[in-house]
């Protein structure tokens, strides 16, 4: 039987307040090595407060935490230089260009001159800025920033990544470069923890979903698993796939002669998908393709 | 309608903006009671009109000399200084003068018991910071009635064959007047003297100095009051800063006054605007990026000090070589010592900007805070008028605002020639200033993080 991956993610009854209100309540979390989990949960459910928690940018009030096998707070520094986040502000600045957002960050993490080069590179390569590189970053596009913002993030080759609702406010070839990008890092096995509203994106991107409410973990689980819970109504019919609408048609016909009630329902694609077919998939804001 | 919506709604906004109120209706409520206090009227009493500091020499060391030492001391408009004049710390009254210690001394010379014994005009030097006009007068207006009351009869004999003069009566015509005068003199001292002995009430209008005022005014406004009532005195008046041109003096002083004051004033709103830059990376969320970077929490302040400090001095340098080019401040006589002290003043303004940034929760908060504190530390310290025109309690909290220590080593260098072994106390207080503003930022700073 193969071990499964080190856990690199661990908090116990993790509790976080301010004041009287409660931020993060008693939440216990789990996250292995190459593993990709989506927080979801309405505003104010504690999704951004747990991840300034685990990133070393707040204290706890009470429970234990372990990111990487190390405390946030007593090995910060250790930490830190292991870990990207990717914050939901855009945290560049404007009156520099992408390459020197970029050389600067990357420059803090320390990063020798030819491989601060190399990562500058692949970072634009990556956030589709190549041909932009050189603009001040104050005359990019919203998801322009968003992708410079995400880029910054992983200058120094993090093992583990938190992104904070990373596509807010971009259009959808953005959003789409963005998700490429994720898509990317977890092939190359970095974990993941990523907090989004839209639940399409977590659908896609995460393997396992941990759903908060007023600072509570509510359910937890893969979609699959949780499209099956107890609290979840389910509406007991099924479906069945076929390739052609011809199959589909003689397999209603034949399942009402024998007495089978059913509904022929055609699989269209969402508005996105339509979105992205009809203006396609290139970058829109200048950036490269 | 519309128009009164409107207006309401901007009159809702504004009364939930504290920080908007306070500056609207605190700051101006705060200056004024600020330059009420500077000019002396606090309160609407006499007692805190600021006194001039008048060093006195005394060589004489007679009972007339301690008669005059003792009229002087009561003087409202001065406070006296007498000058040790044997010892370790044996100086002389011109040499403080010249040092800036004092806008004013006066030498009791050897021989003025005796020249006041004879009713001669006793022999009086008084040694003068031109740069420093308002004093000049309030010394010269202070020396009369202390004079008077020393050595009356003398100086009122003198007077009076004086005003010829002042009044540019004919040169040929003089003599004959003299004699007149001198009769009248002495029909004025017996009827004195009767006056005295009969006990005969006061003639109208003495009592309430209605008589004294009578024209006065006309008199003042014609004359150039100071610098005649030392001619009156029989003083040898000596400028001992300046190089003998008073004109250009005065000058001089007030271009490096006016200079050093906005200088020190402009530099603290600027460092404020630099120390924000803190604010707005929190705002914009790179002050946590850079927080991610390990080891990078510590150097965050560090390096907003740095950046802050290089401005200020980028700023002094420009506006000093602008009044350089422009008054022809003396920025090249002591280049060190200005370099050194400017260093000083910068950081101290650094500590100011990067704790207030640290202190203020938003960009208006420290618009607000920073508006108000500066503008009182500039009126307290000195930036807008001398100090010396102010009450002693009001120099005495000047001098709790990095703008006095400021002022008076600028002052210094650029008007009194010192060097930079005369204005290092005034380098170690603004460095001390610097090194507890920004102690206290770290502090604030540190336990911010850690929350």
């Amino acid at each position: 039987m193969a071990s499964l991956p080190p856990i690199v993610v661990q908090t116990r009854g993790l509790t976080r307040r301010f004041g009287s209100l409660t931020a993060v309540d008693r939440l216990d979390l789990e996250l292995r090595a190459g593993e990709r989990l989506g927080l979801l949960g309405p505003n104010g459910a504690g999704k951004s407060t747990t991840i300034r928690i685990l990133s070393t940018l707040l204290r706890p009030t009470a429970g234990e935490v372990a990111v990487l096998g190390l405390d946030p707070i007593g090995d910060g520094d250790r930490l830190r230089a292991r870990i990207g986040v990717v914050p939901q502000e855009l945290a560049v600045y404007e009156p520099l260009t992408g390459r020197q957002n970029l050389a600067f960050f990357g420059r803090l993490y320390g990063l020798s001159r030819g491989a601060l080069d190399a990562a500058v590179a692949q970072g634009l390569a990556l956030a589709g800025l190549a041909e932009r590189a050189d603009d001040l970053v104050s005359t990019y596009s919203g998801g322009m920033k968003r992708r410079l913002n995400l880029a910054a993030a992983l200058l120094h080759a993090p093992e583990l990544v938190f992104l904070d609702e990373p596509t807010v406010g971009i259009d959808p070839q953005s959003r789409n470069r963005v998700f490429e990008m994720v898509e990317a890092l977890a092939a190359n096995g970095v974990a993941m923890i990523y907090t989004s509203h839209q639940l399409g994106e977590v659908e896609r991107l995460c393997d396992r979903i941990v759903i908060l409410d007023h600072g509570r973990r509510v359910a937890e689980g893969t979609l699959a698993a949780l499209q099956r819970h107890p609290a979840v109504a389910r509406r007991g019919a099924a479906s069945l796939s076929f390739a052609a609408a011809e199959d589909a048609a003689r397999a209603a016909e034949t399942l009402a002669a024998a007495g089978v009630p059913c509904a022929l329902r055609e699989d269209l694609p969402d508005l996105e998908e339509v979105f992205l077919a009809l203006t396609g998939r290139a970058l829109r804001d200048g950036g490269a393709a | 309608m519309r128009a009164w919506l409107l207006a309401r709604k901007d009159l809702g906004v504004y009364l939930r903006d504290r920080i908007g109120m306070l500056l609207g209706f605190g700051l101006p409520i705060v200056l004024a009671t600020v330059f009420g206090a500077a000019m002396g009227t606090f309160g609407g009493g006499s007692d805190s009109v600021g006194r001039v500091a008048l060093a006195v020499e005394d060589r004489d060391g007679t009972k007339a000399s301690a008669d005059l030492l003792a009229s002087l001391g009561e003087a409202d408009g001065l406070r006296v200084w007498r000058i040790e004049i044997a010892g370790e710390d044996a100086t002389t009254a011109r040499a403080k003068v010249a040092e800036g210690d004092f806008p004013a001394g006066l030498l009791i010379p050897e021989g003025y018991g005796t020249a006041v014994a004879a009713g001669e005009v006793p022999p009086l030097t008084l040694y003068r910071d031109p740069g420093k006009e308002i004093e000049q007068q309030i010394v010269a207006g202070n020396l009369l009635p202390a004079l008077f009351d020393a050595a009356g009869e003398a100086l009122g004999h003198r007077m009076m064959l004086e005003s010829l003069e002042w009044f540019e009566f004919p040169a040929a015509l003089r003599d004959e007047a003299h004699a007149i005068l001198e009769g009248t003199w002495d029909g004025m001292q017996t009827l004195v003297r009767d006056w005295e002995e009969d006990g005969a009430p006061a003639p109208a209008g003495t009592a309430s100095g209605e008589g004294v005022d009578a024209g006065g005014e006309d008199a003042e406004s014609r004359l150039d009051f100071g610098a005649v009532l030392t001619d009156a005195l029989g003083l040898e008046v000596e400028d001992v800063v300046g190089g003998g041109d008073a004109a250009r003096a005065r000058r001089i002083a007030s271009q490096a006054h006016a200079v050093a004051g906005i200088a020190v004033m402009m530099l603290l709103f600027g460092l404020v605007a630099c120390g924000g830059t803190l604010l707005e990376e929190r705002d914009g969320g790179t002050l946590d990026r850079l927080r991610l970077v390990p080891g990078a929490a510590r150097a965050i302040l560090g390096g907003k000090f740095l950046f802050t400090w290089v401005v200020g001095m980028a700023q002094l340098a420009v506006l000093f070589l602008y009044g350089r080019l422009i008054f022809d401040l003396p920025i090249f006589r002591a280049p060190v010592a200005l370099a050194v002290l400017s260093t000083a003043v910068a950081a101290a303004a650094t500590g100011f900007g990067v704790l207030f940034a640290v202190v203020s929760r938003s960009r208006k908060q420290l618009e607000g805070l920073s508006t108000l504190v500066i503008l009182l530390m500039s009126a307290l310290g000195g930036s807008w008028f001398p100090l010396v025109i102010t009450p002693d309690w009001y120099r005495f909290l000047g001098h709790f605002t990095l703008t006095a220590w400021a002022m008076d080593a600028y002052q210094a260098l650029f008007w009194y020639e010192q060097e930079l072994a005369d204005i290092l106390p005034e380098i170690g207080i603004l460095l001390a200033i610097a090194a507890a503003t920004c102690a206290a930022a770290h502090l604030l700073w540190t336990r911010r993080q850690r929350a």
